[in-house]
C-alpha cells in the first residue's frame, strides 16, 4: 500500500512538473538554443550562445513577447552531431519549447531535421550554408549561396578578373558551393579553363566536384600554392576560399611566403568572420577580401548600438563561462540576434505562440531592421538582406568596399545557371 | 560726329582682361599640376572615393616628393586627426620618438609642425591615430605609379617587381622605357624580366611580323606569365598562331622542369619538417624504447614558448590559468629587435621542452622503463593533462605567431620558388641533426647515452649512473621535439591540439626507418616527404597522394618489420 501510495505521489510529481514545464507557463516562454558548447565547434558556437543570452536580456528588460519573459533553455551539442538531434528531441518533447536557436555545421543541421520536422517544431539557423534545403520546420536567417558566393564572384568579375582558382575543406558546403559557383562562373562566360583546381568527372563525363580540397586538420599547402603561383602569373586572377577553420592558417603563410599578395591575386574567402579572424595571423591577411551579410564595421546606429550593447552586457553578465575581453561581432552572431527579433516580431503578429501560426506570420514577410541593416523574412522561409564585401584590415575588421541591397535569398541554385 | 568712341571699347577692353585674368586664376591650378603634397593631401580626404583619388594621383608628376607621399600613404603613414568643428587634418609622424613613443605631427600640406591652440607643436602616438585608409583599387594604382618609377630604382628587387608589373599591363605607352632600360640594365635576372615584358607588351602591336618575334622570344624565355595572353593567340586564328603554339611548347618544357625542381625542393622541406617533429622521437623512443604518447605536446610546449617569447618582445602577455593572474612584461620591441625574437625563442623552446621532459621523466617515466605499454598509457593521459593545461592558460583558440619579416619572404631562382622559411627548415633540420650526431659520437655523454641504451644494466654494473644518463636522454629527446615547436610555429597553427597532428607522422617516421637508428629516421623523412609531394604533384589531389604514402609504408613494413635500417640492441629487443 504504501508503495502504491509512493508511486503515485511520484506520478503527480511528474505530472506537475509536465505541467509547468510546458512552453507557455503563466508569464514566462520557454526557447531552446542548441549550440556545441565544447569540442571543436565550441571556438565559434560559444559566441552565438553567448549573443543570443544578450538577445533574451535585451527584449525580457522591454517586456519580453506579448508580455512573457523568454526563458533560455540551454543545452550543449558538445560538436556531436547524433547527440544534437537527441538534444533537439528534449528541447522539443521535454521542454516543450516554442522555438528554438541553433546549430552551425551543415551536418548538425541535417541531424536535427528529422526531430523538428516529427515534432513539428521551428528552428532558427544562422550560420552562411549551401542551399539545396528548404524545411517549414527551419528558418534559415543564414546567407544562402547567392548571398554570399555569387555576390562575391560578381564583383570580382567587375575588378575585371579573369580567372578563378577554387579551394575548400572537403565537406559538403564548400563542395556544393564550389559546384554552383562553377555553373555561374560559366554562365558568365567564363570558359573552364580559367577555373582552376581540377574538376572531377563521373562515367557520363558530368563535373561533380570542382577545385580542390584538402582535409580538417590539413597542414602542408605547399603544392596546391605552388599551383596557384603558376595559374596567378598570367594575372587577372583570384582565389575562391572556403577553407574552414584553423586550416587557413598553414595555406595563408604559405600564399604570403609564395610572394602571392592581395594585389597580385586576391583571395575571397567565405569562413573567416571577424570572429575567426581573433586566431589568424592578421599580417598575412591584410588587404584579402570577405563576403557576408553584415560586419562589425558598419557605419549605422544600429549597428553601434547594437555592439556597444552587446560589450556592455558582456561586462555585467554573470553567466557562467563568458569570455569578456577581445570580444567582437559577426555575420552568424547577428543573423542569431535577428532570428530572435524576427521570431517575436512574427509571434505578436500571430498573437501565439504555435509554431504554425508563427510560421504563416513569417512567410507573410516580416521586416526587422537590424545591425546589418533591414532584413525582411520570406516566404520560402528564406531572408532577404544586404550583402557586403569587406577588405581584412591589421586591427581584425573589415573595410567595406560594395554592398549589395536587399539580395533576394534563394536556396535552390543548382542547375539555374545556363553556360553560355 | 568724331565723337570718341573711346570710352566704351575701353570700358570692354578693361572687363575683358579682368574676365581673362579672373579665368586664368581660376584656371591656374588646373593648367599647373597642383604641388605634390597638395594633391596628397587633398587626395587622402577622400576617403571610401577611390576613384576619385585614382583620378587625383595620377594627375601629378611623379617628382620624387609625390612618390615618397605615396610610399609613405600605402604603407600606413599618414594619419588624419580631427580638426577643428569636425574637420580631418593630415598629418605625418616622422620625428624622433620620445620616452612615450609619442611623436611631433607635421602638417601634410606644408610639412610644418601641427600647431595646438596653445601654440605648442602637437605630439601623438601613432597607435591611437586612424590612418589614411587604401583599398586594393587604390594600392595597385599606387604600385603602377610607384612602378613606372620603380624602374630605374637602385633597389634591386623594387626593380625587378616593377618590370614585372609593367609587362603584365601590356601597355604600349610602356615600351619606350621599359626598351631604355634593357640597356642600361646590368642585373640578369631583371635584363630576363625586361625581356620578357617588352616582348608581353609587343603582343598587343598591331603588325603581325612583331607578334610573331615577340612569340618566339617569349618561347625562348620560357616565360610562365606570358601563357594566358599566348593561348589567346593560339586560338585567334592570328598569323602568329603557329608560333604562338610552339612558344606554348617550350614553355610547356620549361614548366615540368620547374616543377620538378620544385617538387624536389618542396619534397625536401615536407621532409625536414617530418624529421623535425620525428628527431625527439627517435631519441626518446629510437633509443630508449620508451613509448612516448606525451610527444606531441612537448612540441607544442616549444611552440607556446615561441609564442610566449614573441609576446614579451611584443605587446606583453596577460594569462590567467586557474585563477591566477600573471602579467608578462612587453619589451614594446619593433622592426629588426622584434623580428629578432625568434632567435631567442629557439634556445628557450629547447631548455622549456627539456625541462618539462625531464619532469616528466622523473614523474611517471622513471617507474616504466621495463613495461613499455604502460609507459604508453601513462604518456598518453600525460598528453591529455597537458592539452587541458594549454587550454587553460592560453584559451581553446589557437594563438597568432607572427613570423619575422626574415622568414616570409622567397627566392625565385629559374622560376622554382624557394620559401624562405623553407630553406630555413632544411638548414635548420641539417643542424641539429648534426649537433645530436656531434653529441652522441663525440662527447663522453654521448658514449655514456649509447652504452645505457644498449644496455642498460651492464651499462650500470660499470659504474655508470644509468639514473642520470635516462634522464639526460630524455630531456634530450623532449628539447628536440621542443625545437621542433619552435619551427613549426612558423608554418602553422599553434593551439593546445598542434601535437596531436604531428605525433602519428613522427611515430611512422621513426618506425619506417627503424627503431634504434637515427639516420633510418633522416632517411625515411626524407623518403616520406618526396613520395608524398610527387605524388601530389602527379595526382594533383593532396589527399589521395597521402593516403598512397600510408599504404606504401604498411606493404613496406610487411616486408621489411624492423624499418630500414636494422638496429640489434638488448634493449629493444626486450
Amino acid at each position: 500500500m504504501k508503495l502504491i501510495n509512493k508511486s503515485a505521489q511520484a506520478l503527480l510529481a511528474l505530472a506537475g512538473m509536465a505541467f509547468t514545464h510546458s512552453a507557455v507557463a503563466a508569464d514566462t516562454v520557454k526557447v531552446g538554443v542548441l549550440h556545441s558548447l565544447s569540442g571543436t565547434m565550441a571556438i565559434s558556437e560559444t559566441s552565438l550562445r553567448d549573443v543570443l543570452l544578450f538577445t533574451f536580456d535585451e527584449i525580457n528588460a522591454k517586456g519580453g513577447v506579448m508580455g512573457k519573459k523568454i526563458e533560455p533553455v540551454v543545452v550543449d551539442g558538445a560538436s556531436n552531431w547524433p547527440l544534437f538531434a537527441e538534444k533537439a528531441k528534449q528541447l522539443l518533447e521535454k521542454d516543450k519549447t516554442a522555438a528554438v536557436f541553433g546549430c552551425w555545421t551543415s551536418v548538425s543541421r541535417k541531424s536535427v531535421l528529422p526531430v523538428f520536422e516529427k515534432n513539428n517544431g521551428l528552428l532558427f539557423y544562422p550560420v552562411q550554408y549551401e542551399g539545396e534545403e528548404e524545411s517549414k520546420n527551419v528558418f534559415y536567417t543564414a546567407e544562402a549561396v547567392n548571398q554570399q558566393a555569387t555576390p562575391a564572384v560578381d564583383y570580382m568579375l567587375a575588378k575585371k578578373k579573369e580567372k578563378f582558382y577554387l579551394i575548400g575543406s572537403d565537406y559538403v558546403y564548400p563542395q556544393t558551393t564550389n559546384l554552383v559557383l562553377l555553373e555561374y562562373l560559366l554562365s558568365k562566360g567564363v570558359p573552364l579553363e580559367n577555373i582552376g583546381g581540377g574538376f572531377k568527372k563521373d562515367s557520363s563525363g558530368k563535373i561533380i566536384s570542382a577545385g580542390k580540397y584538402t582535409p580538417f586538420g590539413h597542414t602542408d599547402y605547399q603544392q596546391i600554392v605552388a599551383e596557384i603561383k603558376q595559374f596567378a602569373a598570367g594575372g587577372k586572377a583570384c582565389v575562391i576560399n572556403t577553407l574552414n577553420g584553423d586550416t587557413n592558417v598553414p595555406f595563408f603563410k604559405e600564399y604570403a611566403a609564395a610572394g602571392l599578395t592581395a594585389e597580385s591575386c586576391p583571395v575571397v574567402s567565405f569562413s573567416i568572420s571577424e570572429d575567426e579572424f581573433r586566431a589568424l595571423p592578421a599580417k598575412q591577411l591584410v588587404g584579402q577580401l570577405g563576403c557576408w551579410t553584415y560586419f562589425e564595421s558598419i557605419k549605422s546606429d544600429a549597428n553601434k548600438t547594437f555592439v556597444s550593447n552587446f560589450q556592455k552586457w558582456l561586462k555585467e553578465t554573470t553567466v557562467d563561462g563568458v569570455k569578456k575581453e577581445g570580444r567582437v561581432t559577426c555575420s552568424p552572431m547577428v543573423l542569431s540576434y535577428d532570428g530572435v527579433y524576427l521570431w517575436k516580431a512574427a509571434v505578436e503578429k500571430a498573437g501565439s505562440f504555435d509554431v504554425d501560426k508563427v510560421r504563416a506570420a513569417l512567410q507573410s514577410g516580416i521586416s526587422f531592421d537590424g545591425p546589418g541593416g533591414k532584413v525582411t523574412t520570406q516566404s520560402n522561409m528564406h531572408l532577404t538582406k544586404n550583402v557586403f564585401i569587406g577588405e581584412t584590415k591589421a586591427d581584425g575588421q573589415f573595410k567595406i568596399l560594395k554592398e549589395y541591397k536587399d539580395v533576394f535569398g534563394q536556396p535552390w541554385l543548382k542547375g539555374t545557371f545556363k553556360a553560355k | 560726329m568724331p565723337l570718341s568712341p573711346a570710352p566704351i571699347p575701353l570700358l570692354l577692353m578693361r572687363l575683358l582682361f579682368a574676365a581673362i585674368a579672373f579665368l586664368l586664376a581660376c584656371c591656374a591650378p588646373l593648367a599647373q599640376a597642383d604641388a605634390p603634397a597638395e594633391i596628397i593631401a587633398k587626395a587622402v580626404l577622400l576617403d571610401d572615393k577611390s576613384e576619385e583619388q585614382i583620378a587625383l594621383i595620377r594627375s601629378g608628376e611623379p617628382s620624387p616628393e609625390l612618390l615618397a607621399l605615396l610610399t609613405l600613404w600605402k604603407e600606413g603613414g599618414i594619419f588624419l586627426v580631427e580638426g577643428p568643428e569636425g574637420t580631418k587634418i593630415p598629418v605625418t609622424l616622422e620625428d624622433a620618438k620620445d620616452a612615450d613613443d609619442k611623436q611631433a605631427a607635421r602638417l601634410l600640406l606644408t610639412r610644418q609642425p601641427y600647431l595646438g591652440p596653445d601654440g605648442k607643436p602637437i605630439r601623438l602616438l601613432a597607435s591611437d591615430l586612424n590612418a589614411a585608409e587604401t583599398d586594393s583599387d587604390l594600392r595597385s594604382a599606387m604600385k603602377s605609379i610607384l612602378d613606372l618609377a620603380g624602374l630605374a630604382s637602385p633597389d634591386r628587387s623594387a626593380r625587378l617587381q616593377a618590370v614585372e608589373t609593367l609587362g603584365m599591363e601590356q601597355d604600349p605607352l610602356r615600351l619606350p622605357a621599359l626598351r631604355a632600360r634593357i640597356s642600361k640594365e646590368t642585373d640578369s635576372e631583371i635584363q630576363h624580366a625586361l625581356k620578357e615584358a617588352v616582348a608581353l607588351t609587343e603582343l598587343k602591336d598591331a603588325d603581325p611580323a612583331t607578334v610573331t618575334l615577340a612569340c618566339r622570344a617569349l618561347g625562348e624565355l620560357g616565360s610562365i606569365r606570358s601563357q594566358d595572353a599566348l593561348r589567346l593567340l593560339a586560338k585567334d586564328g592570328h598569323p602568329a598562331a603557329r608560333t604562338a603554339q610552339d612558344a606554348l611548347r617550350k614553355i610547356e618544357q620549361h614548366l615540368q622542369t620547374v616543377n620538378i625542381w620544385g617538387t624536389l625542393f618542396r619534397g625536401l622541406s615536407l621532409g625536414s619538417v617530418l624529421l623535425v617533429a620525428a628527431l625527439g622521437l627517435a631519441v626518446t623512443f629510437g633509443l630508449m624504447g620508451v613509448i612516448n604518447m606525451a610527444h606531441g605536446e612537448m612540441i607544442a610546449v616549444g611552440a607556446y614558448t615561441t609564442y610566449v617569447v614573441q609576446c614579451i618582445f611584443g605587446p606583453g602577455l596577460e594569462l590567467s590559468p586557474f585563477g591566477i593572474h600573471i602579467v608578462l612584461p612587453s619589451m614594446k620591441a619593433t622592426g629588426w629587435l622584434y623580428d629578432s625574437y625568434f632567435l631567442f625563442a629557439i634556445p628557450l623552446s629547447f631548455l622549456t621542452a627539456a625541462r618539462a621532459g625531464v619532469v616528466l621523466e622523473r614523474c611517471v617515466i622513471r617507474f616504466l622503463y621495463r613495461r613499455p605499454l604502460e609507459s604508453l598509457l601513462a604518456t598518453w593521459g600525460v598528453s591529455l593533462v597537458l592539452q587541458q593545461l594549454f587550454r587553460l592558460t592560453f584559451g581553446a583558440n589557437n594563438v597568432q605567431v607572427a613570423s619575422p619579416n626574415w622568414l616570409s619572404g622567397h627566392w625565385l631562382i629559374n622560376d622554382v620558388s624557394l620559401g624562405w622559411n623553407r630553406v630555413f627548415v632544411i638548414g635548420f633540420a641539417a643542424a641539429i641533426v648534426l649537433g645530436v650526431f656531434l653529441l652522441l659520437a663525440r662527447t663522453p655523454l654521448g658514449l655514456l647515452m649509447r652504452a645505457v641504451m644498449q644496455n642498460r644494466t651492464m651499462a650500470a654494473c660499470m659504474g655508470v649512473r644509468t639514473e642520470r644518463v635516462n634522464l639526460l636522454t630524455f630531456g634530450l629527446g623532449s628539447g628536440l621535439a621542443g625545437l621542433a615547436g619552435a619551427f613549426l610555429s612558423q608554418i602553422g597553427n599553434v593551439g593546445p591540439s598542434l601535437g596531436q597532428s604531428y605525433i602519428v607522422d613522427a611515430f611512422m617516421t621513426v618506425v619506417v626507418g627503424g627503431v634504434g637508428s637515427l639516420f633510418g629516421t633522416i632517411f625515411s623523412a626524407l623518403g616520406i616527404g618526396m613520395a608524398d609531394q610527387a605524388l601530389q604533384q602527379i595526382l594533383g589531389n593532396p589527399v589521395l597522394g597521402k593516403i598512397l604514402v600510408l599504404v606504401g609504408i604498411i606493404l613496406f613494413l610487411q616486408w621489411r618489420p624492423a624499418g630500414l635500417f636494422v638496429t640489434r640492441s638488448r634493449s629493444l629487443d626486450n
